[in-house]
C-alpha cells in the first residue's frame, strides 16, 4: 500500500515486516528515527521481538551477534561515528559468519561536527567482511532490507544496507509498504543454526595458527564469491512477487556511449534528471548506478561500460591521499579491458552539499571535452 | 511540478505545515515530496519546510532554488531581494501579516496574498501555533487545494485541539485577502 513516510519510517516498516526477532540499537543523528519508530512497535506489541537499548553502537554490535548466534534475526542501525565505533564488532560479526542485517544512514564522520551524506563512514568498512548496498530512495532501501535477510541467511555474511543522510532518511515521500502476507511468502522464518548455549553462556575464540587462520579468510573469500548468486537470486525472486529489483548495478544506455556518468546512492535520482535534459540537447549519455559495492560487481561493469570512451565517476565521499573511492573501484574493475575509457573523477555532495542537475550536466560536459583525465579528483562546489 | 518553500520562526509549525500540505497532495493521489533544512532548529530560530508536487515520481534530491511559491509564516523574514532573486515569475507569495495591503507594494508584480493567522489562531484558543491557519488562506491563495482534503489531512496530522484547528483553516480561507 502507498503510505507517506519518511525513509526512516519506512526502513522500521521493512523491519517489522521482516518479522525480526531481536534489535539493538543506540540512537545517532540521522538514525535516531528508525530506533524511536522501533521502539514505539515494541511498545504497541508490533513488533514480534526484543529491543534492547544499549549503551553504545559497539554494544550493540555485540549484542546482535550474540543473539544471532542463537538462531534469531537481528537488526541494527546506525550511522557516522557511531559505525565508527563498531568498527571492531564488524569484523566479529563478519568472522562469526552471522547474519546480522544493519542500516548505515550515511553521515559524515567528526571532525568538524556535521550532520550531512557522505558515503565515508560505511565504505571506509570496505574490508570488514559485510556486504553492502547503496541505495537510491527509500522504496529501495524497504525492497533491500527484506531482501538483505534472505541473502544474509543463505550465505551467513552480515548485510549493510546504506541510505543518505537527509535525502533518504528524512525526505517525506509515497512508498509502496508491501504486505505482510507477500514478505512471509518471499521471507520464510529464519533457519539460523544455534551456536550459542544460554544456559551455559560463553564465547570462545580460539586462539589459531597462521594456517588455520588463512584457511578462514580463504573461506570467507570464496564464500562471498559464491554469494552473488544468491544476490541475483533473491532479487530476481523479490521481482517476480512485488514487481521491483535493483540488480548488483543499473546500466541506462551505457553500451558504447560517448560518456557515461557513474554514481550511487541519492544523487543518482538527480542524476537520473541530468542525463535526461542532456539527452534531450542530444548528447550520447548513459548513467550507470551503482548499488552493490561487496561484493564488488567487476564482470557487471566491465560488460556495461564495453566500448565506452569516457567516464565520470561522482563520489559522495573521499579518501584523503587518493580519490573519491567509487572512482578507484571502477579503475581497478575496468584495468583488465583493452579499450578503456578515460576517467574524470568529480568529488560533490560531501556533507550533504547540495547537487543540483545543472551541476550534473556540467560535469558529464567538461568530461566530454576533455582529452586527458586529470590526475586527481576534479571537487566541485556551489560556492566556487 | 509545483516548488513551495515555508519561511517561519521555530515554534510556529512551518515543517508541520508543509507536511501536512504533503499529506493534502497525497490525498489527491498526487506525488509530494517534502522535506526541511536540519541542523540548528530551535524556537525562535528561522526555520524552512520545503514542498515538491507532481503528477508523477519527483526523482530531484536537491534543494529548491527557485520556488513557485514562499509562505512566510513571519512577516519579519520576508526578504524582498531574495523573492525577486529566487522567486519564479507569476509566483505567488503569501504572508501572515496584520499590517494594511499598502505594505509589500513593491511585491505586486507577482501573486500576493494576506492573511492575519495570528488573530486567527489567537481567536480559535490556538496560541502562536498559526500552522493550520496558513493552510486555509494557502488553499485560497493557490485555488487548486480542495478544503475537504486539507480538512481530512489536518484531522490526521494534528495531535490534539483538531476542531480548532480546522476552524483556524476555515476561518482564514474566508479572510484571506487576495492583493494582486
Amino acid at each position: 500500500m502507498k503510505t507517506l513516510l519518511q525513509g526512516n519510517y519506512a526502513v522500521a516498516e521493512a523491519v517489522r515486516l521482516s518479522r525480526v526477532q531481536f534489535v539493538a540499537a543506540y540512537p545517532i543523528t540521522p538514525q535516531t528515527p528508525i530506533y524511536e519508530r522501533l521502539s514505539d512497535y515494541e511498545l504497541e506489541g508490533k513488533l514480534k521481538g526484543v529491543m534492547m537499548r544499549t549503551e553504545s553502537e559497539h554494544s550493540a554490535m555485540a549484542a546482535c551477534i550474540s543473539a544471532a548466534l542463537t538462531g534469531v534475526r537481528t537488526f541494527t542501525a546506525t550511522a557516522s561515528q557511531g559505525i565508527a565505533l563498531m568498527h571492531e564488532m564488524l569484523h566479529f560479526a563478519s568472522g562469526n559468519r552471522v547474519p546480522v542485517v544493519m542500516c548505515n544512514v550515511n553521515r559524515v564522520v567528526a571532525i568538524p561536527w556535521a550532520f550531512g551524506s557522505d558515503q565515508s563512514d560505511s565504505l571506509s568498512q570496505r574490508d570488514t567482511g559485510w556486504m553492502q548496498f547503496y541505495c537510491e530512495d527509500a522504496q529501495e532501501a524497504v525492497d533491500t532490507v527484506i531482501q538483505a535477510y534472505k541473502i544474509a541467511e543463505q550465505v551467513f555474511f552480515p548485510v549493510m544496507v546504506c541510505i543518505d543522510g537527509f535525502f533518504t532518511s528524512h525526505f517525506l515521500e509515497p512508498i509502496d509498504i508491501p504486505e505482510q502476507e507477500m514478505v512471509d511468502r518471499f521471507l520464510p522464518p529464519p533457519d539460523i543454526p544455534n551456536r550459542f548455549d544460554i544456559k551455559n553462556p560463553a564465547y570462545v575464540g580460539n586462539v589459531v595458527s597462521p594456517e588455520q587462520y588463512m584457511v578462514f579468510r580463504q573461506k570467507s573469500f570464496e564464500d562471498m564469491e559464491k554469494a552473488r548468486g544468491v544476490i541475483k537470486r533473491v532479487d530476481d525472486e523479490y521481482r517476480e512477487i512485488f514487481g521491483r529489483g535493483y540488480g548488483y548495478l543499473e546500466a541506462v544506455d551505457t553500451e558504447g556511449a560517448d560518456v557515461v556518468l557513474a554514481t550511487s546512492g541519492a544523487m543518482t535520482s538527480t542524476a537520473r534528471v541530468a542525463v535526461q535534459s542532456l539527452k534531450d540537447k542530444g548528447y550520447d549519455v548513459g548513467l550507470l548506478k551503482l548499488r552493490t559495492f561487496r561484493p564488488f560487481p567487476t564482470k557487471e561493469i566491465q560488460e556495461a561500460l564495453k566500448g565506452v570512451k569516457k567516464l565520470a565517476v561522482l563520489d559522495r565521499n573521499i579518501s584523503i591521499g587518493k580519490e573519491g573511492i567509487w572512482c578507484q573501484e571502477l579503475k581497478a574493475a575496468l584495468y583488465p579491458l583493452k579499450e578503456r575509457p578515460t576517467i574524470t573523477n568529480y568529488i560533490a555532495g560531501i556533507c550533504g552539499a547540495d547537487v543540483s542537475p545543472e551541476m550534473i550536466e556540467e560535469m558529464v560536459i567538461n568530461t566530454l571535452k576533455r582529452e586527458d583525465a586529470p590526475e586527481l579528483p576534479v571537487w566541485v562546489r556551489r560556492d566556487q | 511540478m509545483i516548488e513551495t518553500k515555508f519561511i517561519g520562526r521555530g515554534g510556529q509549525g512551518a515543517v508541520i505545515a508543509s507536511q501536512i500540505l504533503a499529506k493534502v497532495f497525497f490525498y489527491m493521489g498526487k506525488y509530494p515530496q517534502c522535506f526541511s533544512v536540519f541542523g540548528g532548529e530551535r524556537r525562535g530560530a528561522p526555520v524552512a519546510g520545503f514542498l515538491r508536487v507532481d503528477d508523477k515520481k519527483i526523482l530531484l534530491k536537491c534543494e529548491i532554488t527557485h520556488p513557485d511559491e514562499i509562505v512566510y509564516m513571519a512577516p519579519d523574514l520576508v526578504d524582498e531581494k531574495e523573492i525577486e532573486a529566487t522567486l519564479k515569475p507569476n509566483g505567488l507569495i503569501l504572508i501572515n501579516n496584520a499590517l494594511t495591503d499598502n505594505e509589500f507594494s513593491s511585491l505586486r508584480k507577482f501573486r500576493l496574498a494576506l492573511i492575519d493567522a495570528l488573530s486567527v489562531s489567537e481567536s480559535l484558543g490556538l496560541g502562536a501555533t498559526i500552522n493550520t491557519a496558513i493552510l486555509g488562506a494557502y488553499a485560497r491563495a493557490n485555488g487548486n487545494v480542495p478544503l475537504e482534503y486539507l480538512e481530512k489531512a489536518i484531522r490526521d496530522t494534528v495531535p490534539a485541539k483538531v476542531d480548532a484547528n480546522v476552524k483556524a483553516a476555515m476561518k482564514a480561507y474566508e479572510l484571506t485577502k487576495i492583493v494582486s
